[in-house]
């Protein structure tokens, strides 16, 4: 078994705030929430607009957060995992069959593909506050086992404070 | 750019050896025992993954996750869901003692950490999340028939159900790091809606639902 991490970089699409800036919830379902270390950054999966997207939402502002470079394109989005500060979001994303580990840097504004040649059933991600491990369920055995990608050492971390 | 890789490669000396264990770390592990054949196209590949890899991290790739079929370590003969990372813990989920529990493991002593008094014999517990320091853990759990989210000190071994009040299905817990915010899903409203907890219970004062 095996994960190779590469850096594909993805174009940057821009993704337009909700339009009610201040409330959490909307008229459609809200799912999957997981919050930044620090506990000021909430990102989840929201159904409003007719699509399922991540959005996240700054709870000591209470408004929205930009994500630009989140690359959703063509793909159903799903469990969201945020670092300490929120600057790095890891989630899947699926296109038909094929179920794809992502992650976005909010600093740079882009995305990654981190199981680029892994072909194993991949579920439910989760990123340390430092953004260099990523815990996630695999099928690689035939039944679920937990797998633990490191990023590697020379990657930039999220820092500690705020 | 594959003329600059083919004289890296002619440049290596014993590169079947060094390619063969490196890519080994990194790719799929083979079922049989068979010596790798690789093509031009493949070496060049893997050489490009090498490459890249080694420009963007340090030894990027899967951690060696122990397995014990006697259920005392992270992966066991059962199935194993739900993991949340906090600082040097794992929060998941196993039926490895026939009983959909939680466990709590430390991949810095390479143990299970002992959580009396969270798993009970009564509910199907789901979706763990822990602070970094392992102190606290937040679930979600149905019990006597009703879901629950319930947050568990392991200091104090106390058990405590924050929704208890609650007239509504939850699921899907998340912890931050502290331990103070809690963050689920609720069904009040007749959908899937996000409501943010603070330790003791109490709603955040955050704008939940639009005007």
């Amino acid at each position: 078994m095996g994960l190779v991490s590469i850096i594909l970089l993805s174009a940057c699409g821009t993704e337009e705030l909700p339009p009610n800036p201040l409330a959490l919830n909307s008229y459609y379902a809200e799912e999957q929430p997981s919050l930044s270390g620090n506990g000021r950054f909430l990102a989840y999966l929201s159904h409003r607009d007719g699509r399922r997207r991540i959005l996240m939402y700054d709870l000591q502002e209470r408004q929205f957060v930009a994500l630009p470079g989140l690359d959703l394109r063509g793909t159903i989005a799903q469990s969201p995992s945020l670092s300490y500060t929120g600057r790095y979001l890891a989630y899947l994303a699926e296109d038909g069959d094929r179920r794809t580990l992502k992650l976005y840097d909010r600093l740079v504004g882009q995305t990654q593909v981190l199981n680029w040649g892994y072909r194993g059933w991949i579920g439910h991600p989760s990123l340390s506050e430092d953004g260099r491990y990523i815990a996630f369920e695999t099928g690689e055995n035939g039944q679920l086992d937990i797998a633990i990608l490191d990023r590697g050492s020379r990657i930039e971390i999220d820092r500690q404070e705020d | 750019m594959l003329a600059i890789l083919v004289r890296i490669l002619r440049w290596i000396p014993h590169w079947n050896v060094s390619r063969g264990e490196a890519f080994a770390r990194l790719s799929p592990v083979r079922t049989d025992n068979k010596p790798a054949k690789a093509s031009p196209v493949f070496t060049l590949a893997s050489v490009l993954c090498l490459l890249l890899l080694s420009g963007c991290g340090g030894n990027p790739g899967l951690l060696n996750v122990p397995f014990d079929p006697g259920g005392r370590s992270l992966n066991s003969l059962a199935a194993e869901v739900a993991p949340e990372i906090a600082g040097q813990y794992i929060a998941f989920v196993s039926e490895r003692q026939q009983r959909q529990n939680i466990y709590l493991y430390d991949f810095q002593t390479r143990h299970l950490v002992d959580i009396p008094g969270l798993n009970a014999i009564d509910s199907i517990a789901s979706d763990p999340d822990v602070s970094a320091d392992g102190r606290y853990i937040v679930f979600a759990a149905i019990r006597q028939g009703k879901s629950g989210i319930y947050f568990y000190d392991r200091q104090t071994r106390q058990l405590r159900n924050l929704t208890a009040d609650l007239p509504a299905e939850v699921r899907n817990p998340t912890l931050s790091a502290d331990g103070n915010t809690i963050a689920f899903e609720s069904s009040a409203n007749g959908q899937w809606d996000i409501l943010v907890y603070d330790r003791s219970g109490q709603p955040l004062d955050v704008p939940l639902n639009p005007q």
